[in-house]
């Protein structure tokens, strides 16, 4: 049974091209031996039904991949199977026994770990710690924790697994794929069989996905049972044995993912055709509008984590930075913004040296941002869109007189960026809290936009976005960049900076590992670049804004 | 993490004025039941001739004969004959509202910028100071009579309002540019505010003609005239002092409402990040906050001075930490916060009456305060009562274009 | 990563009750050369007042640092110092002071009381905080202010003035030969029994928080509250119990500090804890919430405090109102410079179950 796994992940080893070209046979034997059975599972919130009716079948020793957009209520069928919620209707059968979990305890108890998108991990604490969380084993009648045989049991994992995790390290040191690796250890630490990995490449870089699924495959060939999570549709073909997918709360059906192409799967996704690349037309370049010269900036523990990031946008053009998050972007970018000073260098914008100054003068002179995080950031949750309108441009000329803020422009100027961007509902009395993911962004989007600017920094416009909403995005920056406005333009995507930049810089702990042309260049190679590594066959740089860091990356 | 945010404020922001006000009442309503079984309760511990007896106990007090004299004992007792609007409980009543008022919206101003101002007190007692002192040496060379009325007055409050201010900006400072929490800078600045007055005043400005520590009395000119009309001159109350502070509430709720200062001030009170986002400076707004928080506490302090004793006494009473509950009660709200500090003021001036009146420490008056900050704090309680008894649904939001809350909003797609 | 055989020796750090950053080492040592100055050259009484003072603000403390570690700030502290203070001493007195029942002595069962009723205070502080969502703040004032009514008030029915009447203190435990020893002797072998409370619940609460689950549970509690409810563990069970633990210690502070110290309690204006709570808020933090580090903060604290009843006695031409201040201005000191305490991640915000 499990050979099929093997082979399929072999396969997967070689490259990560999308389509349909990956062969594999059909997960296992085809027999009885389920070990999860979801059996028309009914979940409601209020005003939602997440679940509506679902079944699911995850045979053992295979790979599982659980398919569906944003909100298609994926998550809320796995926190079911793990005992965080309790469903409405239906039956959950582990290992051929119904269960009924009334918290996560129940389901480890069963054999069922979970490994959230967001790790459950306590940064300050140290591997060992974290793994034997609520399982410690005592001593000395139960007055202490058995630090000695956590570390040994711990070793023991890792020698049959083939991880290699410290125990002693703390959390917050580690790499995001060797935290992953931690999680996997705690579920497996208390006797997991059925492994829930809920979105687990989010955050991983292309090589680091790649050691996920040798881990997934090491995991099967031992007998035990992957569900994988996912909205990419490469990932669930690549290294699934079986697909079931989820649209609206409703499951469309399983598939075997060697008889079924990505455009199948996009449909049954989204329920209409989709169009998979988005095409962008070349243009010239102009003036150069923002320009960064040798940028260091440390964060709050003094540790440099920008380290002298020269950078060019033209009008007209947009620049991609790809990396894996936390690789500096963050910092660079509240840089140029002002919202941070950085420790050497200097930012020139429009022609003018803006090191200096504050953020709000920055956002008078044109600078227009997209936060990363529109929750915290982007809007204050508790106004209503009237009050989220004006914020940045609360003492902006055009609605604040002598300190007095002209609430009926503000109104005027809100429902012409709820009509103009299709925010809805069309309501700029509701609370920007009350509004969806993909709408609060159209607003945030909008009121950015209209400020007229000559610069558009956006820091992943799209994250969290549906596809609707993501395609709107998408189009509004294209237009920005026509009307020959500059945007910079931060993601993880690979697909969004590749299709949307002119030019592609690559960040690497604090430093540009190179900037080139993205038609030029593989999801692969970017992956390698990604991760600190340039690839065998370099591409000749297009431009020559990165030159100091090209030189130190040779 | 964000889903947790998002609901916490959901909570907060589905409150509907209407809501609050349910809470406030019901908060108010629960601290009562609370005192009279604490009351009725402790009456059982103290000694008298007549009491209830039960099952061989003796309980000396009748919490609603207590209660009586707290709420109409405050008015001047209004259902009992010879009742005049201008009487004395009720002066003191609305001598305590009117400086209630003051401290009140000095904690809101803080609380709104998402400060908690424990330090009202402190300033205060640094503002009423400054404005006895200045008082009293400005009337040396400013002419007396009404010139005399006319000129101190505003000096007197403005020096309170500058150095109360400037008490208050030094917590600020302190969390602005070196991280210190200023709930427990403003607690200890508090105690460093009574060492220093007491020290001033032995260094400098104590009556030579007495021997409590307290100033000289500034002239009697000086003091807010008790106009427009008819609360005697032995009441020390003005109700021209409680129209202006009326007036410096709608003022505050206008600056918070319709200025760009008041604007800043909420984005960086509800979402720090969001507030620096949109181009406020985070530091000079919490010093800028404080320090008109501290300015409105010293403008207390000055009409604590200006209005109740004509000079400043050592024994500075606890205006300040009551106008902790006075916002909190009023849900921060400056326009809530003149009910709030009328309530306030009943409960002060009832506290003498209680003392008069009947053997009930009127210390009790300092708990009921501590018990309805308390059930203000869980609204969670009421709401769970309302949708017990009540059946009144919480509010849930419903997501705008019916997706999920569940993976939505965090994936890296 | 070689597998080491159970027997190996770990580095000393870790097996002793020391703080592991930098800063904290430099904490320390600044500690060390404070404390033999001020055991060099302050006088015996001087030393012992230190030991007396500290009771309350180092229990305070150690309590504080569960309560928060678990993510409830307890900024109530201070309540509950006074509400045990206070009950110690009405109790006491109530059972007749000088007197024992059960050949244990009245001050031991005022004590107990006292105890009891800053865990119940703690109590309906947990509740309010961890079932009714309370903003943590403002539902410690509040615990604050009621207790600041309820000490007065009660008092003024059973003594009719905010102060109670004296009801003597503990004797000091004489412990024979060792109380002759130098320094050593008259600071610990003959002393009343609270400063050993303090000094056991000191190292007590140091080895709940580093060495046992429990102690695991209370930080990631704290830190990251999701991760130990998917583990299994009740988040509400971990904050309960860490609430109730930080009356407990507050309690024994309180109660050890009216019945060993002060004999009687003073309810009015600030009561005779004056603070104590909150400076013991900072010297966790100062103490970066380590429980040991708290008992040596707390003899920073307590030390000045002795200095200054010594300066006020010795009669100084400085006011003694000034002089009065010095603690409360120290703490400011301490804040500036320790500002940079990280509080746990989850400090201060209410968790609630199967949120997504």
């Amino acid at each position: 049974m499990t050979d099929s796994g093997t082979g399929t992940i072999a396969d997967g080893g070689r490259g990560v091209e999308h389509g349909d070209g990956t062969a594999r046979t059909a997960g296992g034997d085809g027999g009885g031996d389920l070990a999860v059975h979801l059996d028309n599972i009914t979940k409601r919130f209020p005003g939602v039904v997440a679940n509506d009716r679902v079944d699911l079948r995850v045979e053992r020793g295979t790979v599982h991949a659980l398919l569906g957009e944003n909100g298609a209520g994926k998550t809320t069928l796995m926190n079911v199977l793990y005992g965080l919620y309790q469903p409405e209707g239906g039956r959950v059968v582990v290992d051929g026994q119904e269960r009924a979990f009334d918290s996560p305890r129940d389901a480890i108890d069963a054999g069922v770990g979970m490994i959230h998108q967001h790790f459950m991990l306590v940064d300050t604490m140290t591997v060992a710690e974290n793994i034997a969380l609520g399982n410690e084993p005592r001593k000395w009648f139960g007055l202490a924790v058995d630090r000695e045989r956590i570390d040994r049991e711990i070793r023991d994992l890792c020698d049959r697994y083939g991880f290699d995790v410290d125990p002693g390290a703390t959390v917050a040191d580690l790499s995001v794929g060797a935290q992953q690796r931690v999680e996997i250890l705690k579920a497996l630490y208390r006797g997991a069989d059925v492994l829930i990995l809920d979105e687990p490449t989010a955050v991983l870089t292309p090589q680091e996905v790649e050691g996920l699924y040798s881990v997934l495959e090491e995991l099967t060939e031992q007998g035990k049972t992957i569900i994988f999570i996912t909205h990419k549709l490469g990932e669930a073909t690549h290294a699934a044995d079986e697909i079931t997918v989820l649209r609206d709360g409703e499951s469309v059906g399983t598939v075997d993912p060697t008889a079924t192409t990505q455009e199948e799967l996009a449909e049954y996704m989204v329920g209409r055709e989709v169009l998979l690349e988005a095409d962008v037309e070349p243009r010239e370049n102009g003036d150069v509008v923002l320009s960064t010269d040798d940028i260091v900036v440390e964060d709050e523990r003094e540790v440099e984590v920008v380290s002298g990031i020269d950078l060019e946008v033209h009008s007209g053009e947009i620049l991609g930075i790809a990396g894996v998050d936390g690789n500096g972007q963050g910092q660079l970018i509240e840089a140029i913004t002002g919202l941070r000073t950085p420790d050497e260098g200097t930012i020139t914008f429009d022609g003018e040296e803006v090191t200096d100054w504050s953020r709000r003068e920055r956002i008078d002179a044109g600078m227009a941002y997209i936060p990363e995080d529109r929750h915290e950031q982007g809007l204050v949750m508790s106004f209503d869109l009237v009050e989220n309108g004006v914020l940045g441009s609360q003492r902006s000329a055009e609605f604040a007189n002598g300190g007095r803020i002209d609430w009926a422009s503000v109104r005027d100027h809100t429902e012409d960026i709820i009509e103009t961007y299709d925010v809805r509902p069309p309501d700029a009395d509701a609370d920007a809290v009350s509004l969806s993911g993909g709408n609060q962004q159209k607003f945030i989007v909008g009121r950015e936009f209209e400020r007229d600017p000559d610069l558009v920094v956006a820091t992943h416009p799209t994250r969290g976005v549906d596809i609707g909403s993501t395609e709107f995005i998408h189009d509004r920056l294209l237009e920005l960049r026509e009307e020959g406005v500059a945007v910079l333009l931060v993601s993880s995507k690979l697909d969004e900076v590749q299709s949307l930049s002119d030019r592609l810089a690559v960040i690497y702990e604090g430093e540009f590992v190179d900037v080139t042309d993205p038609d030029e260049i593989t999801e692969e190679e970017l992956g390698l670049l990604m991760a600190g590594e340039h690839p065998s066959e370099r591409h000749e740089p297009t431009d020559t804004v990165a030159t100091g860091d090209r030189g130190d990356a040779e | 993490m964000r889903a947790r945010i998002e609901r916490l404020l959901d909570r907060l922001i589905h409150a509907s004025a209407m809501e609050r006000i349910a809470v406030s009442l019901a908060a108010l309503f629960a601290s009562i039941i609370v005192g009279a079984v604490l009351v009725f309760v402790s009456g059982g511990f103290a000694s008298c001739r007549t009491g209830l007896d039960l099952a061989g106990w003796t309980f000396c007090y009748n919490p609603i004969q207590v209660y009586y004299e707290l709420f109409l004992g405050a008015l001047g007792h209004p259902l009992e004959g010879g009742w005049s609007p201008t009487n004395f409980n009720l002066a003191t009543t609305l001598q305590q509202t009117t400086l209630l008022i003051f401290t009140g919206l000095s904690v809101a101003v803080a609380f709104r910028a998402g400060l908690f101002n424990i330090g009202t007190q402190g300033q205060l007692v640094v503002g009423a100071l400054a404005t006895a002192v200045t008082v009293v040496y400005a009337a040396a060379i400013v002419p007396g009579g009404f010139v005399g009325t006319v000129v101190l007055i505003p000096i007197g409050v403005l020096a309170g309002a500058v150095f109360g201010g400037l008490f208050g900006a030094i917590p600020g400072a302190l969390k602005a540019y070196a991280d210190a929490n200023e709930v427990i800078t403003t607690i200890m600045l508090n105690f460093v505010a009574v060492g220093i007055t007491s020290t001033l005043l032995s260094w400098r400005f104590q009556d030579p003609d007495s021997s409590n520590p307290q100033t000289e009395p500034i002239p009697e000119y000086a003091e807010i005239p008790n106009l427009p009309f008819g609360f005697g001159g032995t009441m020390d109350f003005s109700t021209l002092a409680l129209a202006f502070a009326v007036l410096l509430m709608i003022g505050i709720a206008w600056l918070l409402a319709r200025t760009s200062f008041g604007y800043e001030l909420r984005t960086s009170g509800v979402q720090p990040q969001a507030a620096a986002y949109g181009g406020v400076d985070d530091k000079r707004m919490v010093v800028s906050s404080m320090t008109l928080s501290g300015a409105l506490g010293g403008i207390g302090g000055a009409f604590w001075v200006l209005m109740v004793h004509g000079r400043w006494l050592e024994n500075v009473p606890d205006l300040g930490f009551d106008g902790i509950a006075v916002s909190i009660l009023a849900g921060n709200n400056p326009l809530g916060v003149g009910a709030s500090a009328f309530l306030f003021g009943i409960l002060e001036s009832g506290s003498q009456s209680i003392g008069t009146a009947t053997d009930v420490p009127p210390e009790l008056v300092g708990v009921l305060s501590g018990l309805i900050i308390l059930f203000v704090a869980m609204p969670e309680f009421f709401r769970m009562i309302g949708a017990r008894y009540l059946h009144v649904e919480p509010d849930e939001p419903v997501w705008a274009d019916g997706g999920g809350t569940d993976d939505g909003g965090e994936t890296d797609a | 990563m070689a597998a080491g055989p159970t027997t190996e020796v770990r580095p000393m750090r870790e097996r002793l009750p020391l703080p592991d950053s930098t800063y904290m080492q430099a904490v320390l040592l600044g500690g060390v050369i404070v404390t033999l100055l001020f055991l060099l050259f302050a006088s015996p009484s001087t030393h012992t007042a230190t030991l007396r003072l500290a009771v309350p603000i180092a229990l305070a403390a150690i309590g504080g640092i569960f309560a928060e570690k678990s993510g409830v700030i307890n900024i109530g502290i201070e309540g509950l110092l006074i509400v045990s203070a206070f009950t110690g001493v009405i109790v006491t007195f109530w059972l007749g002071s000088g007197e024992s029942t059960l050949f244990v002595s009245h001050h031991w069962w005022g004590m107990l009381a006292g105890v009891i009723a800053s865990t119940l205070f703690a109590l309906v502080f947990a509740v309010v905080c961890i079932e009714f969502k309370a903003d943590q703040i403002i539902a410690g004032l509040a615990v604050w202010l009621i207790a600041l009514g309820l000490a007065p008030f009660v008092s003024r029915i059973v003594f009719g003035s905010p102060n109670t009447d004296t009801v003597g203190t503990f004797d000091n435990v004489t412990v024979p030969v060792l109380s002759e020893l130098p320094l050593v002797g008259y600071l610990l072998f003959d002393t009343p029994p609270q400063v050993w409370l303090m000094l056991i619940s000191a190292v007590l609460g140091w080895y709940l928080l580093s060495r046992t689950s429990f102690g695991r549970w209370v930080v990631a509690s704290g830190e990251n509250p999701k991760a130990l409810d998917t583990a299994g563990v009740d988040v509400r069970k971990v904050r309960y119990t860490a609430v109730l633990l930080s009356g407990v210690f507050a309690g024994l502070g309180g109660a050890g500090f009216a019945l060993g110290q002060l004999g009687t309690f003073a309810g009015g204006g600030e009561t005779d804890i004056q603070g104590r709570g909150f400076i013991a808020i900072a010297t966790y933090l100062f103490a970066n919430y380590h429980p040991i580090g708290a008992l040596g903060g707390s003899f920073l604290f307590a030390g000045l405090d002795a200095i200054q009843i010594r300066l006020q006695a010795a009669g100084y031409a400085v006011p003694t109102e000034l002089i009065r201040t010095i603690p409360y201005v120290t703490v400011i000191v301490v804040l500036v410079f320790v500002g940079k305490t990280r509080l746990p991640d989850a400090a201060g915000e209410n968790y609630e179950s199967g949120e997504d």
